[in-house]
């Protein structure tokens, strides 16, 4: 237990909305426009919570526990997650299973509440969300596993703690390819460009977006909030693998943190920026691609 | 001038000959010309030889190196090369390559003469796979010469597979200098040999692996073969006699260089030999299946060098007698496969196609060339009394003698279906009908001589191998079993 | 010094990777070029404390071959040859990359096995070769067109010229020059038969080279 954790899970549940606000500023700003303002997602939120539903005489019970499900499950990865030097409120050997597995329960829930209205676009969407996670989960766990052989251990707070400098630059290609891995997941799991556009409005080349296309106010604002989350639990994920401060001063690992989170969210709107989403049949190749950088990563600190 | 000194002859003349081809303005001049220079290699040759029979192995400084296993090779190159010459006039008498065309034939072909030579001369294990390499790439662009379809896809295939072939003997090469490494100058073949002893035996094993894929692909062993017959049938006859008769050898020539090398490394365990008798049988075994089904006669050739290759593999492989045998071999071979890769190419000039089954009585036709083809087909079946017949005969022999049953009953089976197989098609060309009536063809003196040649030696040294060659090739079989000649 | 060599290595295995993925056939040549490059560096790399001007001639020399030369050829044959910009595999993209994670994994094992006459500067320098010839045979047998099976030949150079470094750190200069020599030459003759065979069959597709056969 490290009661200290409950502050960065407060922070999360805080701040995750405003890592959006960044990434469209920032795009706004790459596209010389002003943008929308940084908190928009938190005003988007509240509207939406305070609208009632409308529900679809075809949906069952399944599509209204959806998103709340969901958002359960993502916030049931926060007490794991560590923050950079800073341990979470819990961990044990193995733990990084156990969130995987919560965000796993989260789409599942997704697909399903999606699947539930019998449209024939969310099912679409819901078949490429499915097939484009699956390819992403190796990628994830391998890229994590590698990280963890070279800590020595497979819980994350021990691997994000003891990532020192000094030994990320020991095996500086192995957790640059890890870290490349991450990246392309965190792309890939939170619909940013190169594999979704969370822009788009033609259902044809949506994948996230067109599967909560029926859902309506607060169940709509829930699911805002609860991708908000999840983009937060998977930049954690990167941020820790790929910036290894570690001092003993709490202020300055957190510190290094946060502005590792921003800089990853500036990151993401720049890459939206400056990239095409990729055709609908590239997608597995650069997530198998990813998934060898993991197996790569994993053979170099294997030897 | 010393004699050692020939050997720099041997490369530079056909080198420097190529490099002068430009200035020649006739195609019968080039043609002409290619011959002089081949002609005056031959001679250099010569004298290198016999110095090399007569006084034991010359070398100069590390790089060139000419012992009487490759002084042997050397004669029968030579011998190939000079007799395809000659034929190269007569075949591109009626055909008009264009003076470009025939710039670019004449001055590849003496390229591949010089890299081949390369192959053999050099002391260096790493300069001979550069003369391997060379000869593949200079080829290369012979086998398009007509230009049509069919010869760009046999280039392509030959091209890339022989490519990827000698590159992994290249990775051979460097796994034999690293298993070297202790000898000093890795790459040095006479003191790998002195310094024997020293040599690593894993890794020498797993290179000559990589040596006998490689090389054992750029000299048509089965199952690497599969570029040899498009190449072998769709090159003009000239540039598949060379092929035929003396590349492939060239390549399992430096195979065999890393036989003895091989062996007295691991204390005579007969290791590499097992592995030159497996690879042999396939071959033979192969290319008699592919030799029933066949009705182009250029690729009738073409399986016969796959078979008989794979003979000679298998008599080096089966040591001692085996491995004279196989020698003598290699110089029966070549004779023989020449001449028939000659007739081929006339009689399918003069027939405007290589199908057997249209090309029937060439006898009445085409009496000087189809007697040749005839008669050489004869003699790679193994007909007595020509000579392929009493080397096969002692490889024979040599298996009974080392007990090798097994291989034996496969040689024999193999043997026997060819023999079946090649007389059915060449009973059909010599005296079958013609798919339509061919005008009877006269031949002209040289003509005449480029059959009779061949042939008379073929029956000469099946009745009566004489004492200098016999000396000869007992020392070149020597060197194969790791004694210093 | 290790460490840098060591990340010379990954990228030769991640542009063995992205040839083996993607799709464009510029895209690959260039992937090849820098792979080239980045190839020339390891030489000098690995001898920095006593660098002899014969190294660096032969660095740059290979480097300038390799990234210069080889595509220049490619682009002019492509163009001359009018190829279609997409390259066709017979084995799917994904299939190939994972294709190329089996056979990293068999070159990781094969190399573990291989005890070494000399010590290697790092122990990755066996698999990434042996992963780099893999990599070059499978494009050449598992891509349609004949530029593509250039590049896989040209790859597996590379992965042979790794696999030299490993083994013997001083071939002679002789051998040396005549290697690469031999695959410029093997690039140039390439060139010039994708040339007559675009003349003669509008296209270069090798699956169509196929007349003869038995």
């Amino acid at each position: 237990m490290n009661p200290w954790g409950f502050v960065q899970v407060a922070l999360a549940l805080l701040l995750s909305p405003l890592l959006i606000g960044v990434i469209n500023r920032t795009k706004a700003f790459v596209a010389g426009r002003r943008g929308t303002p940084l908190l928009q997602l938190y005003h988007d939120a509240a509207k939406l919570l305070r609208k009632g539903a409308v529900y679809s005489r075809t949906t069952t019970w399944v599509f209204r526990a959806g998103p709340i499900v969901a958002l359960a499950a993502t916030l049931g990865t926060l007490p794991f997650l560590p923050a950079g030097g800073l341990r979470a409120v819990l961990w044990f050997d193995g733990d990084l299973l156990v969130v995987i597995a919560l965000l796993g329960v989260a789409r599942f829930l997704t697909v399903l509440a999606a699947l539930d209205t019998g449209s024939s676009f969310e099912g679409m969407g819901a078949s490429r969300e499915v097939t484009f996670s699956a390819l992403a989960e190796p990628a994830l766990l391998l890229g994590l596993a590698a990280m963890g052989r070279e800590v020595g251990s497979l819980s994350l707070s021990d691997m994000s703690s003891g990532l020192t400098a000094a030994k990320w630059f020991q095996a500086a290609p192995a957790m640059m390819l890890a870290a490349a891995a991450l990246l392309v997941v965190f792309l890939a799991e939170n619909a940013r460009v190169p594999v979704d556009d969370p822009n788009t409005h033609l259902e044809l080349t949506m994948i996230h977006e067109v599967m909560v296309l029926d859902h309506g106010g607060p169940d709509f604002g829930v699911i805002l909030y609860g991708s908000a989350l999840k983009l937060w639990v998977l930049g954690t994920l990167l941020v820790n693998a790929s910036l290894p401060v570690r001092t003993s001063s709490v202020a300055i690992d957190a510190a290094a943190f946060l502005a590792g989170m921003l800089a990853l969210a500036v990151l993401t709107g720049l890459i939206e920026s400056a990239m095409a989403r990729l055709r609908l049949a590239h997608i597995p190749q650069l997530l198998v691609g990813a998934t060898a950088l993991s197996v790569l990563a994993i053979i170099l600190v294997l030897r | 001038m010393e004699t050692r000194h020939c050997l720099g002859l041997i490369l530079a003349t056909p080198a420097v000959g190529a490099a002068l081809c430009p200035f020649m303005r006739t195609q019968a001049g080039l043609l002409a010309w290619a011959l002089g220079v081949v002609a005056a290699t031959a001679v250099a040759s010569g004298v290198c030889i016999h110095a090399v029979f007569a006084a034991g192995p010359l070398r100069v400084g590390e790089l060139l190196h000419l012992d009487s296993l490759s002084a042997y090779h050397l004669g029968v190159m030579m011998v190939v090369y000079l007799l395809s010459s000659v034929y190269s006039i007569v075949y591109f008498h009626d055909a008009d390559l264009g003076r470009r065309d025939a710039t670019r034939y004449t001055a590849l072909w003496l390229g591949a003469l010089a890299s081949m030579a390369l192959a053999l001369l050099s002391n260096n294990l790493g300069l001979m796979w550069v003369g391997i390499e060379a000869t593949t790439l200079l080829t290369a662009l012979l086998i398009t010469v007509h230009r049509t379809p069919a010869s760009l896809e046999a280039m392509w295939k030959y091209l890339l597979i022989c490519s990827v072939g000698v590159a992994f003997a290249f990775m051979g090469t460097l796994l034999v200098a690293a298993a070297g490494s202790k000898a000093g100058e890795a790459l040095v073949w006479t003191r790998l040999r002195d310094a024997v002893a020293t040599l690593d035996v894993a890794t020498l094993k797993l290179g000559f692996l990589f040596l006998l894929v490689g090389y054992g692909t750029k000299a048509g062993l089965a199952p690497m073969h599969s570029w040899l017959p498009d190449a072998h049938s769709q090159a003009p006859a000239p540039v598949s006699a060379i092929f035929s008769g003396f590349m492939l050898n060239s390549a399992l020539y430096c195979i065999l260089r890393y036989v003895p090398l091989v062996e007295s490394a691991t204390g005579g365990s007969g290791w590499s030999h097992r592995l030159l008798v497996a690879f042999g049988l396939i071959s033979i075994v192969v290319a008699a299946a592919f030799i029933a089904v066949q009705h182009d006669v250029k690729r009738l050739l073409a399986y016969h060098s796959v078979e008989h290759l794979g003979i000679i593999a298998l008599g080096v492989g089966l040591g001692g007698l085996g491995a004279f045998a196989a020698l003598f071999h290699t110089l029966n071979h070549s004779v023989c496969k020449t001449m028939g890769f000659f007739c081929a190419g006339r009689l399918g000039q003069i027939y405007g196609t290589h199908d057997m089954r249209r090309m029937g009585g060439t006898l009445r036709s085409a009496p000087v060339w189809g007697t040749g083809l005839l008669a050489s087909i004869l003699a790679l079946i193994g007909v007595a009394p020509f000579a392929i017949f009493m080397s096969e005969l002692l490889i024979v022999k040599a298996a009974i003698d080392g007990g090798s049953i097994l291989a034996l009953v496969a040689f024999l089976a193999a043997g026997a279906a060819v023999f079946v197989a090649a007389l059915r098609h060449a009973i059909a060309v010599a005296w079958g009908r013609p798919a339509r009536e061919t005008a009877f063809v006269p031949a002209g003196l040289l003509e005449v001589t480029l059959v009779v040649l061949p042939l008379g030696a073929l029956l000469l040294l099946g009745l009566w191998l004489p004492g200098p060659l016999q000396r000869a090739i007992e020392e070149a079989a020597a060197v194969l079993a790791g004694g210093t000649p | 010094m290790t460490n840098l060599i060591e990340v010379v290595l990954v990228l030769v295995v991640l542009t063995d990777f992205f040839l083996l993925g993607s799709s464009r056939l510029a895209a690959c040549i260039r992937i090849v070029a820098i792979q080239g490059v980045v190839l020339g560096t390891l030489p000098v790399l690995g001898h920095l404390d006593n660098l002899t001007l014969r190294l660096v001639f032969l660095a740059v020399g290979s480097a300038a071959l390799k990234a210069v030369v080889f595509p220049i050829l490619l682009f002019r044959a492509m163009r001359e040859a009018n190829v279609r910009h997409e390259i066709e595999p017979f084995v799917g993209f994904i299939a190939s990359i994972l294709i190329g994670l089996g056979s990293l994994a068999v070159s990781v094992w094969v190399a573990s096995r291989i005890t070494l006459p000399r010590p290697v500067v790092s122990s990755l320098v066996l698999p990434v070769a042996l992963f780099t010839i893999l990599a070059g045979l499978f494009v050449i047998v598992s891509r349609r067109k004949a530029l593509t099976q250039v590049l896989g030949y040209i790859v597996l150079e590379n992965g042979i010229y790794v696999f030299g470094m490993v083994l013997v750190g001083e071939i002679p200069m002789l051998v040396e020059l005549g290697a690469l020599l031999d695959a410029f030459v093997a690039v140039l003759v390439m060139g010039i038969a994708i040339d007559h065979i675009s003349r003669s069959y509008d296209h270069i597709d090798v699956d169509e080279l196929d007349t003869l056969r038995g």
